[in-house]
């Protein structure tokens, strides 16, 4: 007994000859691939692993004007290139249409959204530029050096004029406290130097030893001017001074501002490292990696075609190494 | 003179604190991170264990876990991301999915209006080149340059596979997976 329908169910066996066939690999594939992402009643590993905690939107909502009539005109532009056939790139335009939804996309895998809010998501309508120097700039995950990530970089976006904007970089280390580095608000529109800068700038530093961290451009967009002033950090810093909760900041000034941009890269450990540790902080830590235990499946008392020192696996009351992922 | 002060002290530091280890939680995941700071002495004392919670982290230092097995069937899975190059009747979509996820983590398909606007035809040779293009340059945007490429062998052959292969493999994209380092490598 069953408690669904079992797969190939009905199929009649014994007139195989009657069933339609594919006459194409293409389409084989095809409904293979939606058979493979149908929902099933049966236990599968994805079900296991993934999490269905409800995501709330706390960023701006997207604005779709009339579709009909963007089909049409959409559709007499294409007439007018089939005519004109030179290709070009437009990215511009890929920032307003379907840009923000890939930067969803992509900082959900990279669980930005995760660390920062949890259960909570948004869309960043704006598009945020942000560069170190001629050559490099942060896009969604780029891969920067601190050596290019030395100097405070420069930030545009667009903005309409007596808008107000609070922009805040992150690097987020723990279970719960996100360290930040540059911190600014009240900015008016698109003039990021004329803004209160409440925390000066400080390097990225990855330790050594412990690979690629995030660190994570935020835009908020203000409804009116907000008091940082609980928030100020003076010039002379201490890392302890610097570990703030990025959620526990933003549920207090929630009323008042709303995410609109994103921006993020990566980086690793690097020379400029050890010179911010030494100059700025404190003595450079260097770390390595742990590997977790080798696996040995729950002891047999007859163990087939195992060497001798099965039994040294099982011995002294050693921590088992089934169940722990 | 602080300067010299504080080399010495570093020296000695990192004489005793070679092996500070972090562990990895789980298979997939990233190491945690404490990196908690009593007020002892101001920013001197650092925690043991260092948890980072990047989930891209482990598969960057090539460390991370690859699903093996599924060597009786084809397409394996033992990779950290792939592309997917579809071509239907109208279009033309190419996707990169990671290990983990359903979804893809990057598209770049002529169904996009940024891309139709400036392509003529939206399932020809050129498309396909334009397509592969901008999803290389979205891809080293985003920090994904290596992934797994395998087409289905009677399609691979065609104009349009290659051109994309050859527009992808230009921009930088390489398209295999760097080896998982054991213990020993």
């Amino acid at each position: 007994l069953a408690p669904g329908p079992l797969p190939n169910q009905d199929i009649d066996v014994k007139n195989l000859e009657s069933l339609e066939k594919y006459h194409s690999y293409k389409r084989y594939f095809r409904q293979a691939q939606e058979a493979h992402n149908k929902p099933v009643w049966w236990h599968t590993y994805r079900k296991y692993v993934e999490k269905a905690n409800p995501q709330v939107d706390i960023g701006f909502p997207l604005e779709q004007p009339n579709r009909t009539k963007q089909v049409k005109e959409r559709k007499q532009v294409m007439k007018e290139n089939k005519k004109n056939m030179e290709l070009e790139r437009a990215a511009r335009l890929w920032e307003q249409t379907s840009g923000p939804h890939h930067i969803r996309r992509l900082a959900e895998h990279y669980g930005i959204y995760k660390d920062l809010f949890p259960n909570a998501f948004f869309l960043p309508i704006i598009p945020l530029k942000v560069h170190y120097g001629q050559n490099s700039s942060v896009h969604y995950g780029n891969i920067l050096t601190p050596t290019e990530a030395e100097t405070a970089p420069q930030i545009s976006f667009e903005a309409e004029e007596g808008t107000l904007w609070t922009l805040l970089l992150t690097e987020h280390l723990l279970d719960g406290e996100a360290e930040y580095v540059h911190w600014m608000g009240n900015i008016p529109a698109g003039a990021v130097q004329s803004g209160d800068e409440l925390c000066h700038y400080l390097p990225p530093f990855p330790p050594r030893g412990t690979g690629f961290h995030r660190y994570i451009f935020v835009l908020f967009k203000q409804n009116g001017p907000i008091d940082f002033r609980d928030n100020a950090r003076p010039s002379p810093h201490s890392l302890e001074e610097r570990t703030f909760k990025t959620v526990e900041w933003y549920k207090k000034h929630q009323e008042h501002m709303t995410p609109a941009g994103l921006a993020f890269f990566q980086s690793q450990w690097d020379a400029s490292v050890t010179h911010t540790f030494h100059h700025t902080l404190m003595k450079e830590p260097v770390f390595e990696f742990i590997r977790p235990p080798v696996y040995h499946p729950p002891q047999v008392k007859f163990p087939h075609r195992q060497p001798l020192r099965y039994l040294d696996r099982y011995r002294d009351g050693q921590p088992h190494t089934y169940g722990i992922y | 003179m602080a300067l010299s002060v504080i080399t010495r002290n570093v020296w000695v530091l990192l004489g005793h604190i070679q092996r500070r280890a972090f562990q990895q939680s789980a298979r997939c995941v990233s190491q945690a991170a404490s990196k908690a700071e009593p007020a002892v002495e101001e920013n001197e004392a650092v925690n043991p264990t260092f948890v980072n919670r990047n989930p891209r982290n482990l598969e960057q230092m090539s460390l991370a876990v690859k699903d093996r097995g599924w060597k009786t069937i084809w397409p394996h899975k033992e990779f950290y991301h792939r592309l997917v190059f579809s071509r239907t009747q109208h279009h033309v979509t190419a996707e990169v999915f990671s290990s983990s996820s359903l979804d893809p983590v990057l598209t770049c398909s002529t169904k996009e209006w940024a891309l139709k606007r400036e392509l003529p035809s939206t399932n020809c040779v050129a498309a396909c080149q334009a397509v592969g293009e901008v999803l290389a340059q979205r891809c080293k945007q985003a920090g994904i340059t290596r992934m797994v490429y395998r087409a289905i062998p009677w399609s691979y052959r065609s104009d349009a596979v290659q051109s994309f292969r050859k527009s992808m493999k230009d921009r930088g994209i390489i398209l295999s997976e760097p080896r998982r380092k054991y213990i020993g490598t």
